[in-house]
């Protein structure tokens, strides 16, 4: 009984011959050899999973950026240069106590209201934006009233409080944390209510806003669509123009393989990047111009991996046996050849994407890419970097969402490369 | 002497010398392939720099509006372009061009200055070699030094490790790279220059021969220079170095595993040889062969990444010039600067190939 048991468990004595890797790649088709690679790379399986996982991640976020970026990436939405979780200080009104007064709309009227405010304080432009709003209010619901300011400037917070106490001007705007720390020493004095700018208030934002008083979390999620797009057209165009110059050239062979295989492996030994620049310079900025500019670098990428993949492939049997049925040249490269072709060309597609990405984001970063207001990772660094000393979250964020989403790419291709091409297995 | 021959010189003749002892001492075949091999160069910087001629002519824009802008006369940009050669038939303005490359006499500059393109080449160049032959040296070191350690501990926690820094570093843009080790080094920690390529105050001092400055200031002894020129190299080096390490530590780490399972090695370790030994002196060795080739494709991108670090630090070499050329539709400077990476590429992918068929005297021609 328990002999029976074991030779059940055995596989067949032919499989048993065989290693579990050893197992005819060629027939067990795509799924079977993702299952398979499964067992042999280890880690690799995992690299394949999470960049899937990252991938799509990031194809999401590039459909909908709206649903996830809280605020438009075009606008100022706060204060400039706010950092990651930082809360802005509130400016407020303050008032002396007995005042009849309990905010701004009371003070409307004929007459200019003496304001009291710190030099260069972000409390005087708010008060006066939050005065000119109210009068707008006034008037467009039929009330001939204006709320009119005359702002008196001072150097220091005391200067101000001190001139509201003995009566000098009728109202102070400040930071209600600088009004805290000494609101001690001013008993007669209270915060009536805060003043909202046209910057909003009090809110603080993720990844803090740059120096346009943007926000930068919106701006990152907001790239990811250009980056995208910029990668996907970019090796797809180089990849429509590279596969069947590569299937031609190998498949033909003799003079137009020469020509070929010269013209691109200068392109091919030229650094990719300076030829973009060339380029892109040349084209002008604009989104299409940047891809193809990128797109060029990269045909012979495809070109040398089909052609080298052609020349071997025609050799097999099945291909001289299509040849000796009749099979007109065009079947034969697009039935026969093509097929085999294929999974490099994936491998590759995904590891262009990861190269496209970086080289479009060096273009922007050059200013050569796209209109400078434009929310794209490349521009924002560029733009962020002469302030770094300042504002570290400016330049770190969209570099970290490059570094990211190459990564996921990268990961793509290379797990793919070691699942698909057995040769390289257990490196 | 020119500072661009100097340049070409300090790598040329030593190249020269192994070029000549490997085709004096090496087979029939071998020579064969070296005549055929530098021949193939040629044509290989004339498709370029035809490709680079025609872009710039079909662009909408020339030289003489970028400069003048909407301000001049129509008289006087036709003067201009008349000067500048460019209302000649197109095919003059090439075979001049062409007669330009084979002399290596690029002319005047078209725009800002209008000095000689060789002069200017002869200050940017020398900067941006300055700049990749460390960084090259940063990244071949880093590379596999790491790369055999992660080969030997294959499969555990570290060679993962490596693995998964060798595609990170890889996934990052270097001007970014670029940006935060300015930020912690240089703004944070102060410990290294943010950019430019030697203290203002002590470049006065500085005898200019080759316009590398640290070689310069070596020749002259002005201590003073060579650390401050040094200093100011340490981080631009790094960048670009680091970069570039990740390919190379992946190539020696894969080819390091594979040596290591052929049956020579395991004769050597079944005759009771060290594993430190096998390791370094039997596997290492031939796991080398791919990673000298490995060095002449990556100069293109070693090129590219050059571009943008010399942005990032300021750096007044090759990439920012051209950037800037172009901007300008400085059409000869533009030119003369593609050729000069052309050419720059090709002798290296050259001595490479010569390289690699000494390395490795299994292959046949």
């Amino acid at each position: 009984m328990a002999v029976d048991l074991d030779t059940k468990d055995q596989p067949p004595p032919e499989e048993q011959a065989l290693q579990a890797w050893e197992r005819d790649l060629e027939h067990i088709g795509i799924m079977g050899r993702l299952m398979a690679g499964r067992k042999w790379h280890g880690a690799d399986w995992w690299f394949v999973a999470i960049a899937i996982v990252m991938v799509a991640g990031f194809i999401f976020v590039a459909l909908f950026p709206g649903l996830i970026a809280p605020f438009n990436p075009r606008e100022q939405v706060g204060p400039r240069l706010l950092a990651p979780g930082e809360t802005p200080d509130q400016d407020v009104l303050i008032l002396r106590v007995g005042e009849p007064a309990a905010s701004l709309v009371d003070f409307a009227g004929d007459e200019r209201i003496p304001t009291g405010v710190v030099r260069g304080a972000p409390a005087s432009e708010a008060v006066r934006d939050q005065a000119d709003r109210i009068t707008e209010e006034l008037n467009g619901g039929g009330d001939e009233r204006r709320v009119r300011l005359r702002v008196a400037r001072f150097e220091t917070l005391d200067e101000v409080l001190d001139a509201l106490v003995v009566g000098d001007v009728a109202l102070a705007a400040a930071s209600s944390l600088e009004f805290e720390a000494v609101a001690d020493r001013y008993p007669d004095l209270f915060v009536a209510g805060p003043v909202d700018s046209d910057q909003g208030g009090g809110q603080s934002f993720l990844m803090g806003t740059n120096q346009l008083g943007q926000d930068v979390f919106s701006r990152v999620i907001w790239g990811t669509r250009i980056a995208l797009i910029i990668g996907f057209s970019a090796s797809l165009f180089s990849l429509a123009l590279g596969v069947p110059l590569g299937l031609l050239a190998g498949f033909a062979g003799g003079k137009l393989d020469r020509v070929l295989t010269m013209i691109m492996d200068s392109l091919y030994a030229f650094p990719g990047l300076i030829l973009a620049i060339a380029i892109a310079a040349v084209l002008g900025p604009s989104i299409f111009n940047i891809i193809m500019a990128i797109a060029v670098l990269y045909i012979p990428t495809y070109y040398r991996i089909v052609r080298g993949q052609t020349l071997s492939t025609k050799e097999g049997l099945f291909v001289e046996a299509a040849r000796s049925l009749g099979a007109k040249v065009r079947v034969i490269l697009t039935r026969y050849i093509f097929p085999n072709v294929v999974p490099s060309v994936a491998i590759i597609f995904s590891v262009n994407i990861a190269d496209a990405i970086l080289t479009g984001a060096g273009l922007s970063f050059l200013g050569l890419g796209l209109p400078p207001t434009t929310p794209d990772w490349g521009i924002d660094i560029s733009r962020g970097a002469p302030l770094m000393n300042q504002a570290w979250w400016i330049i770190t964020f969209p570099g970290i969402a490059v570094m990211l989403l190459v990564l996921a790419f990268t990961l793509l291709g290379e797990g793919l490369m070691e699942i698909f091409n057995p040769k390289l297995r257990d490196r | 002497m020119h500072p661009l021959l100097l340049t070409f010189m300090i790598f040329g003749i030593p190249a020269l010398i192994g070029l000549l002892y490997v085709f004096v001492r090496g087979t029939p075949s071998l020579r064969r392939y070296i005549v055929t091999r530098v021949a193939l160069t040629i044509p290989m910087v004339l498709i370029l720099a035809s490709l680079v001629f025609l872009v710039l002519r079909i662009i909408p824009g020339d030289p003489v509006t970028s400069s003048l802008g909407p301000k001049g006369s129509p008289e006087v940009k036709e003067q201009m372009r008349a000067n500048l050669g460019l209302n000649d038939p197109i095919i003059v303005q090439y075979l001049s061009f062409l007669g330009d490359v084979v002399t290596l006499d690029f002319g005047d500059a078209m725009t800002s200055g209008q000095r000689p393109v060789v002069d200017e080449l002869g200050e940017k160049f020398p900067a941006t070699i300055e700049l990749i032959v460390p960084a090259a040296l940063v990244a071949l070191t880093i590379g596999v030094l790491f790369g055999t350690f992660a080969a030997v501990r294959r499969k555990r926690a570290s060679d993962y490790g490596f693995r998964l820094f060798s595609v990170v570093i890889y996934s990052m843009p270097v001007f970014w790279l670029g940006l935060l080790l300015i930020l912690v080094f240089g703004v944070w920690l102060g410990w290294a220059p943010t950019g430019g390529r030697i203290d203002a105050v002590i470049n006065t001092t500085l005898e200019r021969t080759t316009n590398m400055l640290t070689v310069d200031s070596l020749i002259s002894l002005n201590w003073a220079a060579f650390w401050s020129a040094l200093h100011h190299l340490v981080l631009p080096t790094l960048t670009l170095g680091l970069i570039l390490s990740g390919v190379f530590l992946r190539l020696t780490r894969i080819n390091v595993v594979e040596t290591n399972e052929e049956d020579y090695i395991a004769a050597a370790r079944a005759r009771g040889i060290k594993e430190r030994t096998v390791t370094y002196k039997h596997a290492l060795k031939n796991a080398m062969i791919p990673v000298v080739t490995l060095i002449g494709l990556q100069v293109a991108i070693l090129l590219g990444g050059a571009v943008l670090t010399e942005t990032v630090f300021n750096w007044p070499g090759m990439g920012r010039y051209l950037v800037e050329r172009i901007g300008l539709r400085d059409f000869t400077a533009v030119q003369s600067t593609i050729v000069m990476f052309a050419v720059f590429v090709a002798l290296i992918s050259l001595a490479v190939d010569i390289l690699y068929s000494l390395l490795d005297p299994r292959v046949r021609y």
